[in-house]
């Protein structure tokens, strides 16, 4: 019950977002759940699903995410949300990841709202566990959010 | 019944919030945000890694029935007649990609003998190094690790095999490791403590008649050294964790401090103990030689033989029994 708990805690976490638009810069931030993750850099329980350590993911896995999105500020349009489902990378580079690992990955998303559907694609590096990341997603159709750099802030 | 339903939702929803306010009470009042600045602050601005004069190269010591080399915090090689094991490899340059060594380690790992087996006693960052079992990766066929502690480890070449508290793990060549009761606390982050709230055990090797303690980190238990004891009554060597101590009211919880070391030494009933886990990396509020002072301190006071406790230099190594003692 009380794993469970700050589990979830650390999910409310959000990462900080820059929205770089065709005609505006923003804010925002970023959630992420993990339904199901395969890891190939663990010694043991490959598949984890929701409560994933920070070593299972960053020692090389390969995972399917749910992601929600709030980005404000954009003319005519003060805030919208945005959900993204997507399949990403994980490979360790020092320590098994845990001192600098990267990833790749593509989403699919939809603004919540609106018609605008469409696909993106994402690449990052993580230091300190895993719990910090440089995040850049691209989704050159969607004119409010063509670029965003994200701080990403995660456990678990 | 809609209301038992309503009722039966809500008491879970308020036992989840309760439980959680409660562990971020707890752990806030009990890490102490100024603790954790406090030794922050000190490892920015602390001396840089002091190197040592006087490395060995060849550990093995043919005259030696059981010899220790303390490399520094709690890695200890030990040779037990013809085999060596190892505890809690450290061997990288940083814990937690923050703290600086203030030494370096006592042995380089290319260094290091064949090992029959390498100890790890809990997840912590400064017991369980990822870096450090790739640099001796090939040195070892297996790892014994806790109970719960192998879903959290990356692949290697080597074995990983958990040890059930009591349960034992036995070698062709004689060599019985059992794992034993320690008090400590699960997981590596801190805020993972809960996940894995028994993943922690000190071992008791065995090989050709000579046992040997080694405590991992623990906080006081007599309860458990007691229990060693009365299964391992033989003891000739007590690896023992004496820092960090201060802020004791903290510490206490999970840590020997060096008086209460002592005390765990006389309830083990070893012959020798090998103070450990100490002036190695700033992670309390401890000046460097402040745990050794207090221990020779406490020794006095105990009017405890010199010979008895076995304080290395990191680095130095030491035989505790010649191959004809006994």
């Amino acid at each position: 019950m009380l794993a469970a708990g700050i589990w979830a805690l650390t999910q409310l976490i959000p990462s900080p977002l820059l929205v770089l638009g065709e005609h505006h810069v923003g804010g925002g931030m970023r959630w992420q759940l993990t339904p199901l993750l395969y890891s190939f850099g663990i010694a043991e329980r490959p598949l984890r699903s929701f409560f994933v350590s920070p070593i299972a993911r960053h020692s090389g896995s390969i995972e399917l995410h749910g992601s929600p999105e709030w980005a404000c500020c954009a003319p005519n349009d003060a805030s919208s949300w945005l959900v993204r489902a997507g399949l990403r990378m994980y490979l360790p580079l020092i320590e098994h990841g845990e001192v600098l690992s990267w990833s790749v990955g593509g989403s699919y998303y939809h603004a919540l709202g609106s018609s605008d559907d469409g696909f993106a694609a994402d690449l990052a590096m993580y230091t300190l566990f895993g719990g910090v990341g440089f995040h850049i997603t691209a989704s050159p159709w969607l004119t409010r959010r063509v670029l965003i750099l994200s701080l990403n802030i995660r456990h678990f | 019944m809609p209301y038992a339903h309503a009722h039966s939702s809500r008491h879970w929803l308020v036992t989840l919030v309760t439980h959680v306010a409660f562990a971020l009470v707890l752990s806030a009042s009990a890490s102490g945000c100024g603790f954790i600045a406090r030794v922050t602050w000190r490892n920015l601005t602390g001396p840089s890694e002091r190197k040592l004069a006087h490395k060995l190269t060849d550990p093995k010591r043919p005259e030696a029935r059981l010899a220790a080399l303390w490399v520094g915090h709690a890695t200890v090689l030990l040779q037990l007649d013809d085999l060596f094991v190892l505890t809690d490899p450290l061997f990288t340059r940083t814990l937690g990609q923050v703290s600086e060594r203030l030494v370096e380690p006592g042995i380089e790992p290319e260094h290091l003998p064949k090992l029959a087996a390498v100890l790890i006693s809990h997840m912590h960052l400064d017991h369980l190094s990822l870096g450090s079992l790739d640099m001796i990766e090939s040195r070892t066929s297996i790892a014994l690790v806790p109970e719960g502690v192998r879903s959290s480890m990356p692949r290697y070449a080597f074995e990983i095999r958990e040890l059930e508290r009591w349960r034992s793990y036995t070698a062709s060549n004689g060599l019985r490791i059992t794992a034993v009761p320690v008090q400590h606390v699960g997981g590596r982050y801190g805020i993972d403590a809960a996940f894995e709230p028994r993943a922690f055990t000190g071992y008791v090797i065995e090989y050709h008649g000579l046992q040997v303690y080694f405590g991992g980190d623990t906080a006081y238990d007599p309860r458990a050294f007691a229990a060693t004891r009365r299964r391992f009554s033989n003891l000739e060597l007590a690896l023992l964790p004496i820092c960090p101590n201060e802020p004791r009211d903290y510490m206490q919880h999970t840590h020997l401090g060096p008086a209460q070391a002592l005390a765990a030494f006389e309830l083990l009933g070893a012959r020798t103990m090998l103070p450990i886990h100490f002036d190695t990396f700033i992670n309390s509020d401890d000046a460097p030689g402040s745990c050794a002072n207090e221990l020779r301190r406490q020794m006095q006071l105990r009017k405890l033989e010199r010979e008895r406790v076995a304080l290395l230099r990191i680095g130095e190594q030491r035989v505790l029994m010649h191959a004809a003692a006994r």
